[in-house]
This record gives structure tokens, sequence and C-alpha cells, in this order.
């Protein structure tokens, strides 16, 4: 592979787009796909196999050649509402996975940069903060303020937009009175139950970063489920 | 389909020609049967042998590192290797899982 394209995959990576690496197993050449953008001539008759990997987001060889085919995927998002104590675990264990991370808190002294070097946090109530970051059903949702006038606003967006994972902090009583708000809210038992509250898989440890593992580790499992 | 892995590799690769490495990308291209890992999982490779990353559970990656650094010494650009069931009576590498894989190696130029 050349330096170049190497160089170019990273930048790529960096940006957030969608592409895929296409390498003749034969020459060692590779060159990069993305949607709508031509083909060098060689690789020009092989444009609907790899239109089609790109869609199905797949790797692997074209049958009958010698082509490689790699497809990048974006991150997926996933919106923390409250920067507390298990958010800053959440965000070391997700550095290797495939996840976008996002905090929402509204208290300044909670959102602060120094508990969260190099994050994107909004120091806006959910309603607002949602305006700046698109969200749509592959985006996940992990409430853990247990505070009904910042977590309720974030779920009742989360819900409406469908997304694939919401998790809600706080005791199984917590959650009845929280399940109780939306039904009064309007929303229906299917979408109330969807909630995984009280959040993440049973591991038994109540610390910060135990949580913070059971949390990941149920994102994780719900995201293969899709 | 969704991916909630992110392989840092490639970023890796660049750091370490950027310190002057010869590097060899390998990853795996074609699987047949179980096979730890999936197509697209890499390794990178000097030509001291420091490696990072991986193309299966730990079964081939040291004939993977042997076959990096020959590429190195050769000077070739790419090369196909496969590994299949492993024989526990010979000495060679092997996927005690008993599936096959196709691992391309290329350098990075």
């Amino acid at each position: 592979m050349k330096l170049q394209i190497l160089k170019s995959i990273i930048e790529k990576k960096k940006n957030k787009s969608e592409f895929a690496i296409i390498t003749n197993l034969k020459t060692g050449e590779s060159e990069i796909f993305e949607k709508d953008k031509p083909l060098s001539k060689e690789m020009q008759v092989y444009t609907n196999q790899i239109n089609n990997c790109f869609k199905s987001k797949k790797n692997g060889v074209i049958e009958n050649s010698e082509i490689f085919v790699e497809t990048y995927i974006l991150p997926i998002k996933v919106i923390v509402v409250g920067a507390v104590h298990i958010a800053q675990y959440l965000v070391d264990f997700a550095k290797s996975l495939n996840f976008e991370i996002s905090i929402i808190d509204p208290r300044g002294y909670f959102a602060s940069e120094q508990r969260f070097p190099d994050m994107k946090i909004i120091n806006k109530w959910p309603d607002e903060a949602f305006n700046e970051i698109d969200t749509n059903e592959n985006t996940a949702l992990i409430a853990l303020t247990h505070d009904p006038k910042i977590d309720d606003p974030a779920l009742q967006h989360a819900l409406n937009k469908k997304f694939y994972y919401i998790g809600a902090l706080g005791s199984k009583k917590t959650h009845e009175n929280r399940c109780q708000r939306l039904k009064e809210a309007g929303f229906s038992d299917e979408q109330i139950n969807s909630i995984h509250g009280p959040i993440g898989i049973k591991l038994g440890g109540r610390s910060a970063p135990e949580i913070a593992l059971s949390i990941i580790a149920q994102l994780v499992s719900e995201t293969y489920k899709k | 389909m969704k991916n909630s892995f992110d392989e840092k590799i490639l970023e890796e690769a660049h750091d370490w020609v950027k310190t002057n490495q010869k590097v060899v990308l390998a990853t795996v291209i074609q699987t047949w049967g179980s096979s730890p890992r999936q197509v697209g999982s890499r390794m990178i490779v000097n030509e001291k042998g420091d490696f990072s990353g991986s193309v299966s559970g730990g079964c081939v990656e040291s004939a993977v590192v042997r076959e990096c650094i020959g590429l190195i010494k050769d000077n070739k650009p790419s090369k196909k290797i496969e590994f299949k069931v492993s024989n526990e009576s010979a000495w060679e590498v092997g996927l005690a899982c008993g599936g096959e894989i196709a691992v391309y190696l290329e350098q990075v130029n």
C-alpha cells in the first residue's frame, strides 16, 4: 500500500466519512472508493460488486477476481446525559471501540474540561443540545443523571427518534417513577419497555468503573443484535 | 450492519513509518470454516519482527511475522499466504480451530 493511500485513509477516518479500500491482490495497487465518485479505469469493471459490498458494509474478495474490498463504517453516535463519574469511565472504555461519545450536561461544574479532556461536552439542557446533534435510529442514549429535569427530555427525544439503544441509570423504584412519567407524557408501553432500566447487564459491581463496564457491555450486545 | 470495534492499526502503521521503520500490513482477506478473526482484521510487522494487532487468536502470528520479514528482505511489494488446519504431529503452524484463512501481506511504500 502506498503511504499516500494510508495517510488519506487515516484522514478520512478522522473526518468521519464512509469509504472503502479496493486492493488489486495481483498488483498490490489500492485505491479509495467513495459513494458517487468514479473508480479508476482498471476497477470500473467491478463497479456493481464494489457498490454492493459498500452498501452491505461487507469486506471480502470479489468472486472470481483478485479484488479485495474493505469498507469503513462510521462510528456509532452515543449520547451520554450527565457528565458524572461513570461517564468518565465510559469515555475510557469507548476509546478502543467504534463509539463516538458526546456528553450533555447543563451543570457547569460537572461538564468541565478538566474532568473530560479532549471530549465534546455540550453544556446545555438536552432540548437545546439535541439541536446541535444529528440523531437517528443508529444513535444510542445513556442517561446518567437520574434527575427527571435533565434525563426525561433526553429520553423523550430518544424514543421519538427511535434510538436503537436507550438506557437510564437509577434504581428499580426510580425507573418505575420514570416509566409512569413517560406514560403520562403519552408514550406507549412498548416504547417505555424498550428502555434499559435499571441500565447495564448484571455484573454485581457497584463502583463507577464497574457500572460503566456493565453499560458498555450492554451497549455492545445491543449493537450486534441489530 | 454495525460494528462496535475500531481497529486503530493503520494509525499505528503510520506512526511506525514516521519513525523510519519498514512496515508490512498483513490483512485477513478470506476465511473458511471457523476462523478466529474476521475478514479485514490486521496486524503490522516491522523489519525487526516487532508486531501489533492480530490475524488469528495467536495461532499463526509467528509465521506471519517470518513471512513479513522475508518480504522486506526480498524487497517484494506483496504476497498472499494461506493457513489451514494444524497438524499436531508436525511443527508447522496452523489453526487449531479447524478453520482456514488467507492473509495478504503488503509493504507500505
